[in-house]
């Protein structure tokens, strides 16, 4: 700390105190400190956002600031300069608080002896360099981790691409018939791929899930489907175990309001992981059905007739990289990753997940899924008790793709989900969740607070963006845009706010629902 | 024969060896190459109906590829699908931005790559009877 003299900046209205630390930081000679007083936040605030100081003596009780709010202040003006504080000798807790909310330090007024206060500032610095270099490497370190396992998980995946290419050739016969057990052996080497395949999945979405880059896409999706798909899918595998494998659904099951590729994939980390730990004999059994408890959730259940777990571990089953120990002897290890990501991708989608457990007699793992519903996607339409008048329109906008791949499609729909939504009136129009109904092409809907005019002035709107921004001709996209008028219902003086929401969404509901069998209320 | 021309620009010569067999074995004629200079000089030289295209090639990457292609009005009207084993979730929509019509994550799926292919190089003069024309006036 030789050379240059430490800037410090003092914000302090008692004259006094102000001349006793300028008299104290003198004594330490001119070239050590330089001392820059103001009495307002506000000006402090301008003088910290320019840069330049070292260290700031705060007083908590300043005119125009109290207690915490001016070391936020302060701390908002300049994140990465230490602050000291200073209170007088009643305020100690308050100080205390100080510390908690980023301050490196705190003086107590009257008690500030002349040869601590220098050492003070020296150590408040200091310390916050160490703290910003430690900051600084886990921040690199963090970014290491993920660019190191993108290049791992790229490397593994090269020579496993040509393990695959020419075992499925093989198997497929392309090199040459094959006997019955070159077959099967065959497939228990694709079968060993696809596992190594998953894990090096897996090593990718941890740290995606850590830094928040994985994406949910909430939609309304048929759970039904999302179960029985998942069950054909392990239906082979089971089988080959000797394990049962079934599902137990009730006739009416409400969809869900979820990502339909994140539930997918969180079904098959828990059957594949529940027909792994059940011996041959055993039985592996979905359930959903609406929480008993709260109508707004479903409940999902995977249950298996396995080898169970301890209570030790059932606490620790859904930590990153645990693995059950020993249990199951004639089983591979994975990496310790699947539960953990099931975890973060049932809470991300709004629900909860749990396991209950007992050695030696099988592990229910359930989780939560909230129930789609158009009543919530509306509501804050109603918010401050507003209820529009009866005019409500739905506007459908029907998308079409020439480009047939997969991909593009979901490409081209984003776009124009957004584009949609950049056309909209905030507080008049919300565009509904997708809803999956109608098979060719995409459609979405908004729910639009507009008589007749304000519904096609909102129609034409979309179509002359359309066709501005996403270049229809070139991109292979068309679009048609139309609306109808939802049958007028009386806003019943009587009724709650709620009751409202819930008797417009069902409307809602049934003009999309009769709209994918006809189109012709739809107005172009 | 008839058959649907397929160029693959993969610098691994096993992987490449692959895609030949299983491509031969479905009745397309391939064309390959092993870097971006050999994608580019092939395309020039024949009319294809589609190009199989790796990301991570040596001289200049999938990337300096489909741009190249994207400049040439006819090489640009040739379906590509990108197949890497590079983080689909960062390299996907960049690749579809670029030109691409699809990603596909290494190691695929025969019977879904075999689907894919067999959907884009349907030859656009195919489509056209099945457009219905619904943009609105």
């Amino acid at each position: 700390m030789n050379g240059k003299p430490v800037q410090v900046l003092l914000v302090e209205d008692s004259a006094g105190d102000v001349s006793l630390i300028r008299a104290m930081l003198k004594s330490e000679g001119p070239a050590s400190f330089e001392l820059t007083h103001m009495v307002f936040m506000g000006e402090a605030e301008v003088h910290l956002a320019k840069g330049g100081v070292d260290v700031v003596l705060l007083d908590m009780g300043l005119p125009d600031a109290h207690g915490l709010e001016s070391l936020r202040r302060a701390r908002a003006a300049a994140p990465g300069v230490p602050l000291i504080v200073m209170t007088g000798l009643e305020d100690e807790a308050l100080a205390a608080e100080a510390m908690a909310e980023g301050a490196q330090d705190y003086m107590i007024k009257g008690q500030i002896e002349s040869h601590a206060l220098p050492r003070a500032l020296r150590h408040a610095i200091e310390r916050q360099r160490m703290q910003t270099e430690t900051n600084l490497f886990w921040k690199n370190q963090a970014q290491f981790k993920e660019e190191f396992l993108s290049h791992v998980s790229h490397e593994l995946r090269s020579p496993l691409t040509a393990i695959k290419q020419f075992t499925s050739i093989l198997a497929g016969g392309l090199a040459g018939e094959l006997n019955k057990e070159q077959r099967e052996y065959l497939q228990i080497v694709l079968k060993n791929i696809g596992q190594l395949q998953s894990m090096i999945d897996d090593l990718l979405e941890v740290p995606r899930l850590k830094t928040g880059k994985l994406t949910i896409e909430l939609e309304r999706v048929s759970v039904a489907n999302a179960v029985t798909d998942c069950c054909n899918t392990f239906q082979g595998s089971a089988r080959a175990k000797g394990v049962t494998l079934s599902y137990d659904l009730p006739a009416e099951l409400p969809p869900a309001h979820a990502d339909p590729t994140r539930l997918r994939q969180i079904l098959i980390i828990l059957l594949d992981n529940a027909i792994k730990f059940t011996p041959s004999g055993g039985s592996v059994k979905i359930q959903a059905q609406v929480l008993p408890q709260d109508p707004s959730f479903l409940l999902l259940e995977i249950s298996d007739t396995g080898c169970g777990m301890s209570p030790e571990m059932t606490g620790r089953v859904f930590e990153r990289l645990y693995q059950a120990s020993g249990s199951a002897p004639a089983s591979r290890k994975g990496l310790g990753l699947g539960l953990f990501i099931c975890k973060e991708l049932v809470t991300l989608q709004g629900g909860q997940i749990s396991v209950k457990s007992q050695l030696d007699l099988g592990s229910t793992f359930s989780f939560m899924l909230p129930v789609f519903s158009l009543s919530n996607s509306i509501a804050p339409l109603f918010h401050n008790g507003r209820w529009p008048a009866d005019s409500v329109a739905l506007v459908m906008v029907k998308t079409c793709f020439l480009d047939a791949s997969k991909e593009s499609q979901e490409e081209g729909s984003q776009q124009v989900r957004s584009l949609v939504e950049r056309c909209l009136m905030p507080n008049l129009d919300v565009l509904l969740p997708k809803m999956s109904y109608g098979a060719e092409g995409e459609r979405f809907f908004v729910a639009a607070f507009a008589n007749e005019k304000g519904a096609s002035i909102l129609v034409n709107r979309i179509r002359d963006q359309f066709k501005r921004l996403l270049q229809p001709k070139q991109t292979g996209l068309t679009l048609s845009v139309s609306y109808t008028m939802l049958q007028p219902f009386p806003a019943d003086a009587g009724a709650s706010a709620e009751e409202r929401v819930t008797s417009m969404s069902s409307h809602l509901e049934q003009s999309i629902q009769s709209q994918s069998l006809s189109e012709a209320s739809f107005h172009e | 024969m008839n058959n649907k021309k397929v160029l693959i620009v993969e610098d691994d010569a096993d992987v490449r060896l692959g895609y030949r067999i299983l491509l031969q074995a479905n009745h397309y004629d391939t064309v390959l190459a092993a870097d971006a200079i050999g994608a580019i000089s092939e395309a020039s030289k024949q009319p294809l109906d589609l190009i199989v295209l790796d990301l991570g090639l040596p001289a200049g990457d999938g990337f300096v590829v489909l741009e190249k292609l994207q400049v040439n009005p006819q090489l640009s009207m040739i379906p590509v699908i990108v197949v890497s084993g590079r983080d689909l979730h960062a390299n996907k929509e960049r690749a579809l931005k670029a030109g691409a019509s699809a990603f596909v994550q290494k190691p695929w799926n025969d019977d879904e790559l075999l689907a894919l292919i067999s959907q884009l190089v349907t030859r656009p003069g195919d489509l056209v009877s099945r457009v219905p024309n619904t943009e609105g006036s």
